[in-house]
């Protein structure tokens, strides 16, 4: 790295901080909702704001020693890994203790990376197969979208800052599509991330320079409302006579063209839509740390305006070997998580930890900053799952992940403290989430055992 | 041909020599009347005196046992065994290598009892296997549209990446739509309509002249643009061609364009037309401000003069300083020629661009039934085009009564009901989706014939990742395509749509589409060749440090700090960051290009696929021959050149490109690249590692503690039973290739150490000295392996679905008649489109 890429990195910097986010309050819901007597209000705090929920994906494990902090309880203090998180210790909580059993080898063999990534959210153990009939779970935000989807724009939103896709095989015998997606909307469909920040803007503000993006939004409505019918009639007319996986295939067709009708009535009842007054993004920026810092604006932006009240982003695929020229690491992640204890190696993992978790923090202190409907924060309105599916990438364990719990879920966590889990499933912390986004006591979901207690 | 050429170059290396048993499973010497009873008189006796050590009596090494099963009825029904076993016999994976081989009358006996007795395959019924629904992929879905619409929408900008199945982003069950995806339909159905199809039936001609056709002072040659700073005066002259008589608009396209607003540069323009002064004004600094006057003329057929003149009103001295980081400050007019529209009398209109694409008649007819059947007409064609079949007459009635909504709109017209109607024909699931039908099968045991449209578009797909054209359609609309078929496949070879097949399939196959994209940090590569990695990591580290403490000092206000800081930064450059080392796009491109190149070459051509490994010429540029170290190649057009006669390059395995994306990115990986050949080449990968092992290839210490080189670690692993039997497999193969770095240059040294020699023995035996001698082993002794594994990849990418069983005995005959022709391309492709797999489809019995 020489002077003039640090002017340059300091420069963008410089406009990340430009690029803050507009004011947006009059989007907000404008009459508080008032508490039902009884039932939990759906995705609703207890002060009548809306209540958001997202899951973050960092891939290939944390170092434990330099992630886990010391102490316990209210009385902890981070590791080297999680300081970038100081500012912010009120609003966080780092839990331990928590698995993903599924996500072990078990009678499946290697592909440790496709199984931490494909149970993430989903608790199961997905099915082994390089492509002919992938079958995972419903996601543990597809559950919540389910239930809470038709009171905002979005059901959901999922993003991804890992475009790539590499040629040839994914891991030891398992299908893409278990890395490459972290939500699923059924056991056998994979919601398919949106990565490029544009893209993302444009879906969620419309097309054009600020003031006329309501329009091109409503042009679109208007142009899709009067070819719906014909498709649904065509999608339906040819399922007819098809069979097996082929009936299946048009019938994710339909659900994506009554999710879109679903939308257009959504829309109708709106009067009016959020307009950021910036400038729509160019596309992927070429630097990682923008790329990320970008992507996080982009989900600021949705929860800002409601336009969705869950959300995940794929930061980067579990095994991804992407290199990191930003902290001067020109070796892969993935190639350096199996550092089998070379100092050297492991310090470079430690570095790409921190590094991710900053990107976090930055997000965390955007979300921070902006006010919600109740005058509270909107990350004090959230409740936000950053982790991974992998906990030592040396060795491929999957118990006591490295997780932490941000936001604090409208008043009602208990963010500032270090809780110590011992071998609960990360489900039981999921379930007790549901519970609190108003989602109809569940059962289960995954391989549960119970709510997590304490959050 | 090509043997005696090669057996003429290499006389002791010639591929027809050397003991090749051809095993075929052609030959059905044995009814297998009874597969249990044959079982037990014929295989049976086989595997107790073979296997049994190890998967019988007891033993059951890699959970596999002969003898564990109920009854007789229950091993023979275990298919995935089977299938496992004929694949471990023929590639000579099993019996290990320690153990005795069987003979070859033993593996034929026990080929033909698997596939007609176990697997029970019926050559009389072909089972063509089941394939899943196919949406366009976003090549496919680019390619389509921009046949069928005459634009280029930018899929891999738009659309999320496909899922890969196999290795390959054509496989129907992996291929899901996403309510993303579904979303990202419904408006690239809209914006490619909008861009696609005119709006208007009747434009005013224009053609547009570039600065190319003007000459004299300010002249920027044969370019369309010509720039002419403020400072300098222009003057150019040009004409306008009239041919036929009537009133024309003239409009002159020019702007101003600068760095720096300060800049004060200004000169006097004026723009003469036939002798007359349109247009004069003093131009000065403004971003991007057009300048386009334009005049209306009426005009007789000849020549009329044009001219431009530029007079600068500021001398040079007042042209600002260059201030150091900002660049050359410029001010400048952007000439880029002139628009002509005309003749502007009615009369003289024209169709705009793309419309007889569309619409089929001059004028939109005014009587309402006429109207009606104008657009039935132009939908039917459209719809009947965008889905490959022909549309039924009830979605035809559907398409026009949307078409009749829109056009009865407020501010709608026939043009805008049409667009409506043509975004729902994209949108829809026939144009998404690849629906096939079949020809009618009276016997409900057999497995139908596709009908002949399904035909064309399977073709059309695989040879080109596009729609069927027209010659197919009309083809299969005449019911003669399947006639036809062979002379059709070689017009569609021909056709430059072909290269698409290249792209996709050797793109995916042997991973060149990521060549571009991989990271290899050249310098740290280089360095390590070298031997100074250690010293440069230190290096890079102390530039990190200095950065980071000018940054502090420069915060702290500290001055006198940070110019030391930065002076030992300066230092350290001079002596150390001359030498820029580069894996430049450039290279990248060229090595994507030469494998691609190559594969067409021999696919074009006709050419032997065994070419595709070993050969004595390739496609090369300046800057790739001199990466390869090849004199004689200037230039960077790519061309076919014949390597010296002791060049290791030479057919895809010591091509850049494979070198490349089997690396790690700072050193070569001998695992990935042995594993590479296992997987792409010999069909037979090593099961993936025992789970919770990570890659142990990274571990570099010995049992004293001291750094090992890449090869005595991979020797240490091998030490391990548990590695050893797959690594043995893996390890010699890829360690042949030392010499290559992970940018595929030529070192003699790893580390700073001399690389020992590169010789090692395949599992099955042979032995090589050398990377030239490998290559020579595949195409000869494990030439089947080859065959095979290529036609399983190419048929994969080609239907749209993992291998299964029921296609053995095509792979079988498609092996057997590539051995009879040396491996001709065109008999690979053949073979997979005449099989049943590709013809037909699969019928589930009742």
């Amino acid at each position: 790295m020489n002077l003039t890429s640090t002017n340059r990195r300091r420069f963008i910097r410089g406009l990340g901080a430009c690029l803050a986010l507009p004011a947006l309050e009059s989007f907000l819901p404008r009459s508080l909702a008032a508490q039902t007597a009884g039932a939990r209000a759906i995705a609703t705090t207890s002060s009548g704001a809306p209540l958001r929920m997202a899951f973050l994906y960092f891939p290939n494990g944390a170092i434990q020693d330099k992630w886990t902090p010391t102490g316990s309880g209210r009385e902890f203090a981070f590791g080297q890994t999680l300081a970038p998180l100081e500012a912010l210790k009120q609003r966080v909580q780092v839990i331990s203790g928590l698995d993903h059993r599924n996500a072990e080898a078990g009678p499946d063999g290697a592909g440790d990376h496709a199984r931490a990534n494909g149970t993430f959210l989903t608790g199961v153990r997905v099915k082994k197969t390089a492509g002919s009939d992938i079958f995972a779970g419903v996601s543990v935000d597809q559950i919540a979208a389910q239930h809470i989807g038709q009171t905002t724009r979005f059901a959901s939103l999922e993003l991804s800052c890992d475009p790539h896709r590499k040629s040839g095989g994914c891991d030891s015998g398992y299908s893409c599509a278990y890395e490459s997606n972290l939500a699923w909307r059924s056991p056998t469909s994979p919601l398919s991330p949106e990565s490029n920040p544009r893209l993302v803007f444009e879906r969620l503000f419309g097309s054009g320079a600020p003031g006329q993006r309501a329009a091109s939004l409503a042009q679109r409505r208007e142009q899709q409302r009067s070819i719906l019918d014909f498709v649904i009639d065509d999608a339906k007319s040819v399922q007819k006579e098809l069979t097996h996986r082929d009936k299946d295939k048009l019938e994710e067709y339909l659900t994506g063209v009554r999710e879109i009708e679903q939308r257009i009535v959504t829309a109708e009842r709106l009067s009016k839509f959020p307009d950021p007054k910036m400038a729509t993004p160019d596309g992927i920026p070429s630097a990682y740390d923008d790329y990320i810092r970008l992507m996080f604006q982009m989900m600021a932006l949705a929860f800002e305006t409601d336009s969705t009240r869950v959300a995940s982003l794929l930061l980067a695929h579990d095994g991804s070997n992407r290199v990191f020229p930003e902290i001067g690491i020109s070796e892969g992640h993935h190639s350096l998580s199996h550092h089998r204890d070379d100092p050297d190696m492991i310090r470079k993992v430690e570095q790409i930890d921190r590094f991710y978790v900053s990107q976090l923090a930055e997000f965390l202190a955007l979300l921070d900053s902006k006010k919600d409907a109740d005058g509270q924060s909107i990350l004090h309105n959230s409740m936000i799952v950053y982790g991974c599916g992998n906990s030592d990438g040396n060795r491929h364990t999957h118990t006591n992940l490295p997780v932490v719990l941000a936001g604090n879920g409208g008043g009602r966590l208990n963010a500032g403290q270090y809780l110590k889990a011992s071998d609960a499933p990360m489900c039981n912390l999921y379930l007790s989430m549901l519970d609190q986004m108003g989602v109809p006591s569940l059962d289960r979901f995954g391989d549960s055992t119970g709510r997590l207690s304490g959050i | 041909m090509r043997f005696t050429m090669i057996s003429r170059l290499r006389p002791i290396h010639s591929r027809s020599t050397g003991a090749f048993a051809l095993v075929s499973g052609l030959a059905c010497s044995l009814a297998w009347a009874d597969p249990r009873a044959d079982y037990e008189k014929e295989i049976l006796p086989i595997l107790e005196e073979r296997c049994f050590d190890c998967h019988g009596d007891g033993a059951k090494k890699g959970s596999v046992s002969f003898d564990t099963f109920d009854s007789t009825e229950a091993l023979l029904a275990k298919s995935d065994l089977w299938v496992h076993v004929l694949k471990n016999i023929r590639s000579g994976t099993m019996p290990p290598p320690k153990e005795p081989r069987l003979t070859a009358g033993e593996i034929s006996k026990l080929q033909d009892w698997i596939k007609r007795g176990a697997l029970k395959l019926d050559p009389s019924n072909p089972d063509p296997g089941r394939v899943t629904l196919r949406r366009l992929n976003r090549v496919e879905y680019r390619n389509t549209i921009e046949d069928l619409m005459g634009i280029d929408f930018r899929t891999d900008e738009e659309f999320p990446a496909d899922d890969t199945g196999y290795g390959f982003d054509t496989i129907g069950d992996v291929l899901s739509v996403s309510p993303l995806l579904l979303e990202k339909y419904m408006q690239a159905a809209e914006a490619i309509v909008a861009k696609a199809v005119p709006l208007q039936s009747q434009v005013i001609r224009e053609k547009r002249i570039g600065a190319d056709a003007f000459r004299g002072q300010g002249s920027n040659g044969n370019n369309w643009e010509t720039r002419v700073s403020l400072y300098d005066p222009a003057d150019l002259s040009g004409k306008v061609t009239i041919k036929q008589a009537g009133t024309y608009r003239l409009i002159l396209n020019g702007s101003v364009n600068g760095s720096f607003a300060y800049d004060p540069g200004q000169a006097k323009a004026t723009w003469t037309v036939d002798g007359k002064q349109v247009f004069q004004e003093d131009l000065a600094w403004r971003d991007y401000r057009k300048v386009d006057p334009s005049i209306e003329v009426k005009w007789a057929p000849g020549e009329y003069p044009l001219r431009l003149t530029l007079q600068p009103l500021l001398g040079k001295d007042k042209k600002p300083e260059e201030k150091p980081g900002d660049g050359p400050p410029n001010v400048e007019f952007r000439f880029a020629g002139y628009t002509l529209q005309g003749p502007l009398e009615p009369g003289f209109a024209t169709h705009p661009p793309n419309y007889d694409r569309f619409f089929t008649r001059d004028q939109v007819p005014t009587e309402p039934a006429e109207k009606q059947a104008y657009t039935k007409e132009i939908l039917r064609r459209f719809a009947t085009r965008a889905f490959r079949r022909p549309v039924d007459e009830r979605t035809v009635d559907r398409l026009a009564t949307l078409a009749a909504e829109s056009m009865n709109l407020p501010g709608g017209t026939f043009e805008k009901g049409i667009a409506r109607a043509m975004s729902a024909v994209l949108a829809s699931p026939r144009f998404l989706f690849r629906m096939e039908d079949t020809l009618p099968e009276t016997d409900p045991g057999k497995h139908p014939l596709l009908d002949e449209y399904a035909l064309a578009s399977r073709l059309s797909y695989f040879l080109w990742s596009t729609m069927p054209d027209r010659t197919l359609l009309e083809l299969a609309e005449r019911g003669e395509l399947r006639k036809n078929l062979h002379a059709q496949v070689q017009r569609m070879l021909d056709d430059k749509r072909s290269d698409d097949l290249v792209s996709n399939f050797a793109g995916q196959w042997l991973q060149t589409r990521d060549v571009e994209s991989v990271s290899i940090d050249a310098r740290i590569v280089q360095a390590r060749d070298a031997g100074q990695e250690s010293e440069m990591r230190k290096r890079f580290e102390r530039r990190q440090q200095l950065n980071q403490q000018i940054d502090e000092a420069e915060k702290a206000h500290d001055e006198a700090r940070a110019t030391a800081l930065r002076n030992e930064l300066a230092e350290m450059r001079r002596q150390f960051g001359v030498r820029r080392i580069e894996f430049s796009g450039e290279l990248r491109t060229a090595m994507r290009r030469e494998a691609e190149l190559w594969f067409k070459h021999l696919l074009r051509d006709d050419k032997s696929v065994l070419d595709l490994i070993e050969a004595d010429e390739t496609f090369l540029n300046e800057t790739l021959a001199e990466h390869y170290g090849i004199p004689g190649v200037r230039g960077g057009e790519m061309r076919l050149v014949k390597l010296p006669p002791d060049s290791l390059r030479g057919g895809i395995l010591t091509m850049g490109t494979v070198l490349a994306v089997t690396s790690n990115s700072t050193r070569t990986s001998p695992v990935k690249r042995g594993l590479f050949i296992l997987d792409n080449l010999l069909g037979t990968p090593p099961p993936p590692p025992p789970p919770n092992i990570p890659s142990l290839e990274v571990s570099s210490k010995g049992h004293d503690g001291r750094d090992l080189s890449l090869r005595d670690a991979l020797a240490l692993h091998r030490e391990k039973p548990m590695c050893a039997s797959c690594h043995d497999r893996m390890d010699p193969l890829g360690l042949a290739f030392e010499n290559f770095n992970a940018m595929g240059l030529w070192r003699d040294k790893e580390a700073g150490m001399p690389i020992p020699s590169v010789a090692g023995k395949l599992i099955t035996g042979e032995s090589f000295n050398d990377v030239r001698e490998l290559k020579h082993l595949l195409v000869t002794s494990r030439r089947e392996d080859y065959y095979r594994c290529l036609t399983e990849k190419l048929m994969t990418y080609a239907i749209g679905r993992g291998p299964q069983p029921c296609d053995i005995q095509t792979v079988d005959e498609i092996v057997g008649r590539l051995e009879q022709s040396g491996g001709k391309f065109s008999v690979l492709l053949l073979g997979i489109i005449d099989s049943p797999a590709f013809q037909k489809r699969h019928r589930e019995t009742p």
